[in-house]
């Protein structure tokens, strides 16, 4: 028999595999933390810390860089919250560096707006031209406008807060979640983020979250409490989404019904005498008869009505979950997303307090993070003096309530991502309107199209930046350093904005220069630690080797527990909340009113009529990973879902065209039959149907896309890109529905009529009209 | 609506294809006329010697196209040689065997022609029974490196070598006859093939239909009785997907049709048995193709 | 009782036989615990970056369905890649020894001696192997040669946990020596039921799973309850990336026939510019 040596003897060993040395012997095989070049020569690749901003959950993990290239990004086996896990947009995100269709050069439009012309200009003609638009309208500064999408403040809103523009949107709020879940949580207990301590907890009642696939720091915690803890996880959602695929029990609900099962079940709780009246009476601000008293009229059958769920469901599992020692509950844009959402967070979040699963062990925990503090001096926010414009910006746009002279856009895509986002485009393309834009993005998304100027951004491997966020049951910060220097001639945000305001306060008798004296984004990186409470002079240090801040200890990889130098496990603290109470006024948890109304859209509905709800998936998010190959390759086709027993009975079948049409216009998208949604639901997922963006986007290997550098190029895609399904964008027809409480697009609220697609109809047609649109936002002030 | 529905997969080629399933065909009609060559030569039947050469001829022509087709098939095509370097030589492998089947094949096979050329009976008989061996053993290997494959259900059966041969003989014996009659419309009458050993050799084409037919049959009791991969792979492949190579190629235009011809007062018109010959020579290509692709097709989805 | 292992040690031809519970050898294999699978596909990204695989081949993928009657349906997810077999069959059948077994349980590729016959794709019982386009990113890696799952030797080799493993969010996918009691897998293995793929084949695979479920284990039934999305879907791949062996049929199309001819003509077409590489090897060897 011949063995492996002999082999290499034969073949010139110089393949991949074949020039193994012998093996390291009986060595416990580490996560990770080190990476090597898979090829020949099995040499150690440049580790860096890195931080991910694909989604608001910051997760820490490192870059590995060889011969100037990134060549992975990977979870840092150290880290609290991610224990060495990235999700798929985490672990693709180094892509964003090397796509071919990434903007390299800051580019002039040419010709009309949107007509896809450009011009390679040099960053000083560009400083120069932007910084006069600036500073001709210093006058009226509010008349500067800055769309906001990035996940963290950085460059951009200094920037706004230095020249005193109060016009300042939103397309993101801070922090993870969405308004409403932030507004209740924020008037209950004084801050904005829950944590289900889920590895620990015996029960979850999840309320419209996708966890799997939306939260994956907190998913992974959720599998090992599957497992180790023998969780039970409940899951309500309008549809089966992964999560609630692999719950214990998944309950379909009509949209907008979870406020009332929760209430009911409160009810049922304290109906039973399960509740914990101890944390009732000393922690929160009602007392229990008047709680069981205004509880009482919410019964299960009630909540049946509303929601479809039998109401010995709910009793059963309301009994159960009370009787679970610990519980927590979870919930997001599934409950919050509709009209009076903000209702349904609250009734979610009396289940854990009336339960007594507030900050216990298991249960949902305040969060524990730095708050990461800006760079001193700064200026004096305009924020607070904002309204919230969000979404209804074009519309008031259009309407002439505001005066836009310049508008800058950061991290945002409202052109794709906003509601009745054709309204967007529209506004974005009336130079009448909106005379200059600024974009920064370092691609040509479907918003950057419409721009007059592009100053691209780096990319997440290349800026240094540095986040924490409320994940793990310790707080931790986290950092990335650049492991490369920018493509071509990219630059950070900051260093831009630096440049335009010495610009136009060359002396600084403006007073406006003194707060961008830092040198580089390095040192606004260290000047932001310096400026945030708990840190101390080792923290850089400690950051820049260990990728994470500060070191609990070292995470055991067969059950990922934390463990201290000795071996034994590192325990979280509890019950934090009873030293100083919580961060409201009256330092207990503040419950006023509640209630649950029945959307008013949706009663009656035909039978050809269905609630939209749009979705994330896992691989995606809204427009940050569109390009990159490796994702879109996985997900880039969003069929609509459709209950399959529905389906039959309007003449739909699988996979044929459907229209679906809403108050404003209709799309033509193929169906897909399924058994996982509820039979008055359709559902489109998001982030792809893309008009812009890449080739890869817009799964067109051979769209032509003029500001492509040739070094740039990937034989890949030119050849081997084999989807040309795209996918078709929602966002068109959803019409602009702003809940007044919480100011936020109630997106899953929207009705629509489905039929089978007509004579004429090709897939991924898109038809709206704004008037209509119009029409919508001016009925809703009155 | 179905109970359960696999809603993502990745998706995958299958690894052999029509280039290989022309390449089987082509080798089996290639064995299948020199074994109608080898009939005068080496079993000493005087009547079959006239067409000798002709048949040799057929069988190395068929057989040159081979290597294109096999050499250009492969990944990496100069690395063909590297079948051949002793350092790599692989003996498990159904592919190192074939591999020498088809080098040393031809080259038999010249040699013989060589000395039938040269009218030399010993030593064309000598080289012949060696030829004829290779002949059968490169046929039979086309089947083997099928067969032994124990995940491709359609395939993995020790009838397979036998059908390949039958396969071979038939559709060698089909394209001869009608290269002999394209033949003798060309040459001077003395030298033309007597009608009546075409028409016996359309006989032993007969005997051939009937036995590919029994295997075919053993066969099909195979997948109909046999695991839920080939149950459903004859529902599903063979039925469906491959169901004009399999059903109607092979079967009905390959085997049903020219059986009849040549049982039928048909057979005594010379356009019939031209007909039946044209049909099994294309009918036995239908196998090869369900054989190669089909054999395949389930799992790509797998 | 090494003794009565011995005798069941079989072998596949030249290569290093069966290691399973073979005392004093190793074997590497992967447990994936389907309850704590999420179908994140992380698993996915991570080894295609780690490989810089090209669009349309895959050295591990995530298969997924969804399975009962509103509303008691569930999804279901299988994470897939090559078993590292101890029998392999397409070590056995390679003619050049290009994929060979190594003696510590992995199933590897010799990217310099594959002549890109796909013998070991016909014989991969688990459709776990490619053949590289002719095209990628990184033109200085192989093309037109077989690839597949490496279990990550390289990284084992120095210490870690292949690139699968490291990025599996829910922690399903676990990676150690079945053949040392002590490691995670071995204690796994003792404790929970492990199933394998196509156990009858006898490939004794090194891939095995907790919690398996039929629907997506069995290969027919994968291919008869597929989505309409997901077979138009294949369509599209046949159609638009093109595999070298020509072998393709697209379901509902043109009829098969005309299609094998459209193949052959497709191969011929390729003829040409392997000629060129050809001819470029040679100068390159000749005169360089
Ligand atoms: N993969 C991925 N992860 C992400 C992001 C991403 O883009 N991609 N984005 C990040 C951001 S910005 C955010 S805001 C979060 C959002 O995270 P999630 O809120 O978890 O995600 P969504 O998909 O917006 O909505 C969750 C679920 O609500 C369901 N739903 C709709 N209507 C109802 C209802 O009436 N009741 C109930 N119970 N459920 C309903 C939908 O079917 C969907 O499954 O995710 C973050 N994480
Ligand atoms: N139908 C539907 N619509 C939705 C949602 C939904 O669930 N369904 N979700 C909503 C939610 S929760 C959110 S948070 C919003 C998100 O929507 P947006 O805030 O609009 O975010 P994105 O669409 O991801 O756009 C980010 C843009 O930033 C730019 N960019 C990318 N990288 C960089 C960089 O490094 N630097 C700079 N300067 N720019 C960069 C790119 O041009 C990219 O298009 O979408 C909302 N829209
Ligand atoms: S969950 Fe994924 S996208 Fe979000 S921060 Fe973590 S790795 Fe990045
Ligand atoms: S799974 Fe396939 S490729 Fe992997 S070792 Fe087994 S037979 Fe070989
Ligand atoms: S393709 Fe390569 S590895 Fe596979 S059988 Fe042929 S030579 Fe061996
Ligand atoms: S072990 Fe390595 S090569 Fe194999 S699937 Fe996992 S990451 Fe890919
Ligand atoms: S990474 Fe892990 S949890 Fe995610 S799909 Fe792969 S095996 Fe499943
Ligand atoms: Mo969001």
């Amino acid at each position: 028999m011949i063995d492996r040596r002999d082999f290499l003897k034969i073949g010139a060993a110089t393949t991949a595999t074949a020039a193994c040395p012998a093996f390291i012997d009986a060595m416990e095989l580490q996560l990770g933390g080190q990476d090597f070049h898979q090829i020949r020569t099995y040499h150690a690749r440049q580790r860096k810390p890195y931080l991910c901003t694909m989604c608001s959950y910051f997760d820490g993990g490192f870059t590995y860089a060889e011969a100037g290239e990134v060549m992975k990004t990977e979870g840092n086996p150290d880290h609290i919250a991610t224990r060495g896990k990235f999700c798929s947009k985490g672990l693709a995100s180094f892509f964003g560096a090397s796509d071919p269709d990434r903007i390299l050069n800051p580019l002039k439009r040419v010709g009309e707006r949107g007509a896809g012309k450009w011009k390679e200009i040099t960053w000083e003609e560009a400083i120069k031209e932007v910084s006069e638009k600036v500073s001709v309208n210093l006058d009226d500064a509010d008349s500067i406008y800055l769309n906001e999408g990035g996940f963290k403040d950085g460059g951009a809103i200094r920037f706004m807060h230095t020249i005193g523009s109060h016009s300042i949107i939103r397309s993101r709020l801070q922090g993870i979640g969405t308004a409403p879940k932030q507004m209740a949580l924020k008037q209950m207990t004084g801050v904005n983020f829950i944590l289900p301590d889920l590895e620990h907890t015996k029960y979850v009642l999840n309320f419209g979250a996708n966890i799997m696939e939306t939260a994956l720091p907190l998913a992974q915690r959720l599998t090992d409490g599957i497992v180790n803890n023998r969780l039970k996880l409940v899951t309500f959602d309008v549809r089966m989404s992964n999560t609630a695929g692999r719950s214990d029990e998944w309950l379909p609900v009509f949209p907008g019904s979870d406020g009332i099962i929760a209430l009911a079940m409160a009810n049922v709780i304290l109906q039973n005498g399960l509740a914990n009246t101890d944390f009732i009476s000393y922690w929160t601000n009602y007392s229990l008869e008047e709680l069981t008293k205004d509880l009482a009229k919410f019964t299960p059958e009630m909540a049946e009505e509303a929601s479809g769920v039998p109401a010995k469901t709910i009793v059963n599992i309301a009994i159960e979950f009370a009787k679970s020692k610990p519980a927590a509950v979870f919930s997001h844009n599934g409950l919050s997303w509709h009209k009076d959402g903000i209702d349904s967070e609250k009734a979610c979040l009396l289940l854990a307090a009336i339960t007594g699963n507030i900050d216990n062990e298991g249960g949902n925990c305040l969060p524990r993070q730095f708050n990461i503090a800006e760079p001193q001096p700064a200026p004096e926010s305009t924020e607070n003096a904002t309204k919230t414009m969000h979404y209804s910006f074009p519309f008031e746009v259009k309407d002439g309530k505001r005066n836009v002279q310049v508008l800058f856009n950061h991290m945002s895509n409202p052109a794709y991502s906003a509601p009745a986002a054709s309204l967007w485009r529209e506004m974005l393309k009336d130079e009448k309107k909106i005379p200059y834009i600024v974009d920064f993005s370092p691609f040509m998304s479907e918003t950057a199209e419409l721009a007059d100027i592009i100053l691209p951004d780096v990319v997440d491997v290349e800026r240094d930046n540095i986040a924490s966020s409320p994940t793990a049951l310790w707080p931790w910060m986290t950092m990335t350093i650049p492991n490369i220097e920018p493509l071509g001639k990219a630059q950070d945000v900051r260093m831009t904005m630096k440049k335009i305001v010495e610009a136009i306060d060359p002396t600084g008798d403006k007073g406006m220069k003194q707060y961008w004296a830092f040198s580089n984004t390095k040192q606004w990186v260290k000047d932001e630690i310096k400026a945030t409470e708990g840190t101390d002079k080792k923290t850089y240090k400690r950051l820049k080797s260990k990728g994470v801040w500060p070191n609990y200890g070292k995470i055991d990889p067969a059950d990922r527990k934390i463990l201290d130098k000795k071996g034994n496990p590192v325990l979280a603290k509890y019950a934090t909340y009873k030293e100083e109470g919580f961060a409201t006024s009256s330092g207990k948890m503040e419950f006023d009113s509640l209630s649950w109304t029945k959307n008013p859209r949706h009663q009656d509905l035909k039978e050809s009529e269905f609630v939209l709800t749009t979705f994330k998936v896992a691989y995606q998010t809204l427009s940050l990973t569109s390009n990159l190959k490796y994702i879109s390759e996985m997900y880039h086709s969003n069929p609509l879902w459709l209950n399959g027993n529905v389906a039959k009975k309007l003449g739909i079948r699988d996979d044929s065209l459907v229209r679906v049409t809403s108050e404003v216009g209709f799309l033509v998208t193929k169906a897909f039959l399924t058994q996982g949604i509820h039979p008055q639901v359709v559902g489109i997922s998001t982030s792809v149907g893309r008009s812009a963006y890449g080739r890869v986007a817009q799964a067109d290997p051979h769209a032509h896309m003029p500001f492509a550098k040739k070094e740039q190029e990937d034989p890949d895609i030119d050849d081997n890109l084999w989807w040309r399904d795209a996918g078709t964008n929602p966002n068109d027809i959803i019409p602009l529905a702003i809940d007044p409480a919480s100011g936020v697009q109630t997106w899953n609220d929207t009705v629509v009529t489905i039929s089978p697609a007509e004579a004429g109809d090709k897939y991924g047609d898109i038809k709206v009209d704004n008037a209509k649109h119009f029409a919508i936002y001016k009925q809703s002030l009155t | 609506m179905n109970e359960s529905v696999i809603t993502y997969n990745v998706f995958h080629h299958v690894a052999w294809g029509t280039t290989i399933s022309v390449y089987f065909w082509l080798v089996g009609a290639s064995a299948g006329s020199f074994v109608i060559s080898s009939f005068g030569w080496v079993f000493g039947i005087k009547r079959y010697k006239p067409l000798a050469l002709t048949a040799s001829v057929t069988a190395i022509a068929m057989l040159l196209i081979v290597p294109i087709l096999l050499i250009w098939d492969l990944g990496r095509p100069l690395r063909f040689l590297y079948l051949m370097l002793p350092g790599y030589w692989h003996a498990t492998g159904p592919m190192s065997w074939g591999t020498a089947l088809i080098f040393s094949y031809p080259i038999a096979m010249l040699i013989y022609t060589y000395f039938v050329v040269k009218n030399n009976p010993l030593w064309a008989k000598i080289v012949g029974i060696v030829s004829i061996v290779l002949a059968l053993s490169t046929h039979w290997y086309t089947g083997v490196v099928m067969e032994l494959n124990p995940g491709r259900f359609l395939n993995h059966t020790a009838l397979a070598p036998l059908l390949f041969l039958t396969g071979a003989f038939i559709s060698g014996i089909g394209l001869l006859i009608l290269i002999l009659w394209i033949q003798n419309m060309f040459v001077a009458i003395k030298n033309r093939i007597e009608w009546a050993l075409i028409e016996e050799m359309a006989q032993y084409m007969m005997y051939g239909l009937v036995f590919d037919a029994f295997l075919l049959f053993l066969d099909f009791m195979q997948t109909l009785y046999g695991s839920h991969s080939e149950v459903m792979g004859h529902e599903i492949v063979l039925m469906g997907v491959f169901r004009f190579p399999y059903l109607w190629l092979e079967m009905v235009i390959g085997l049903i049709i020219p059986f009849f011809i040549l049982v039928s007062p048909i057979k005594k018109f010379k356009a019939g048995i031209i007909l039946a010959a044209l049909l099994v020579a294309v009918g036995v290509y239908g196998m090869r193709v369900w054989w190669v692709m089909g054999g395949q097709y389930l799992q790509t989805f797998y | 009782m090494p003794d009565s292992h011995e005798k069941t040690r079989r072998s596949y031809g030249l290569q290093t036989a069966g290691t399973k519970g073979v005392a004093g050898t190793k074997r590497y294999a992967m447990i994936i615990d389907l309850r704590k699978c999420i179908g994140c596909r992380s698993c996915m990204v991570a080894c295609k970056a780690e490989f810089g695989i090209p669009l349309g081949v895959w050295r591990t993928w995530v298969k997924e369905g969804d399975k009962g009657r509103y509303p008691n349906t569930k999804r279901i997810f299988m994470p897939r890649l090559c078993n590292h077999c101890d029998y392999p069959v397409c070590v056995r059948n390679c003619p050049t020894q290009a994929t060979f077994k190594h003696k510590d349980g992995f199933v590897l590729q010799r990217y310099n001696r594959c002549i890109g016959c796909r013998t070991c794709m016909v014989a991969c019982p688990y459709n776990a192997r490619h053949l590289i386009p002719a095209k990628r990113t990184d033109g200085n890696l192989p093309t037109m040669v077989v690839d597949k799952c490496t279990f990550c030797i390289h990284r084992v080799k120095k210490g870690i946990v292949p690139s699968c493993v490291q990025a599996c969010v829910g922690g399903a996918r676990i990676f150690g020596d079945m053949n040392d009691p002590n490691s995670e897998v071995a204690k796994l293995a003792s404790k929970e039921t492990l199933t394998v793929l196509k156990p009858e084949l006898g490939t004794s695979p090194s891939v095995s799973y907790i919690g398996g479920d039929w629907e997506l284990m069995d290969e027919p039934h994968s291919y008869t309850n597929r989505s309409t999305g997901l077979k138009e879907e294949f369509n599209d791949f046949k159609r638009n990336h093109k595999g070298d062996a020509f072998g393709d049929i697209i379901e509902g199309g043109d009829s098969t026939m005309k299609q094998v001819g459209q193949n052959m003509n497709g191969f011929l077409h390729t003829i040409p510019h392997k000629a060129k590489n050809v001819f470029d090897a040679f100068v390159n060897f000749l005169f360089k």
